[in-house]
């Protein structure tokens, strides 16, 4: 049995603006390219780091009422932004060791979901935010 | 001297100032309705130079 867990409820902001509430789905990879570095001689595999190239995916519920989803998100697509991903919610004002803030700033929307519809359930929108620096906070 | 002031709870206390920091897209929040400019509502400062000649 695992010693300690995580059950998740992260907080997120998107731009400033804390969508924690409406997100249902977060995930936020560090991501260092790998060059293959191999030479003749050998018959294994070698990597040597590239260039960054960080994601964060965000599941969310859409709205089109003011200030929510839609008019976070409209003005962001085709922009570099910055999206923080913390641990917890209070995590996102006051991070900690066990409680740690990601922020991945000047990272690009290339798309938007406009209408995600299906008969009887929520809406629901998939976003890629790609690139930009990544920085860690634990206090 | 732009002044943005708060809308939404969801970037800050309402009628508060908003200092954003320079990675803030201050114009997308502007379009969404989550802050406003705040500086053509001031008005403007009274005249009070009583020198001038007519």
């Amino acid at each position: 049995m695992a010693t300690s867990t995580y059950l998740p409820s992260p907080g997120v902001k998107i731009n400033n603006v804390d969508v924690s509430d409406q997100c249902q789905g977060a995930v936020i990879t560090q991501v260092q390219t790998a060059l293959n570095s191999s030479s003749f001689g050998s018959t294994d595999s070698f990597y040597v780091t590239g260039m960054t190239n960080h994601t964060i995916e965000l599941e969310m519920y859409m709205s089109y009422a003011a200030t929510e989803t839609y008019a976070t998100l409209a003005a962001l697509v085709g922009t570099q932004t910055t999206v923080i991903l913390a641990t917890t919610a209070t995590a996102l004002t006051t991070p900690s060791a066990t409680a740690p803030k990601f922020t991945l700033t000047n990272c690009y929307l290339e798309e938007l979901p406009l209408i995600n519809a299906t008969m009887g359930e929520l809406s629901v929108i998939s976003l890629t935010f790609q690139g930009g620096t990544l920085t860690t906070a634990t206090s | 001297m732009t002044m943005l002031k708060v809308v939404s709870p969801r970037v800050g206390e309402p009628g508060t100032e908003f200092v954003p920091d320079e990675h803030t897209n201050v114009e997308a929040l502007i379009a969404g309705g989550f802050i406003v400019d705040d500086t053509r509502t001031k008005k403007p400062a009274k005249n009070t130079n009583t020198n001038e000649e007519i």
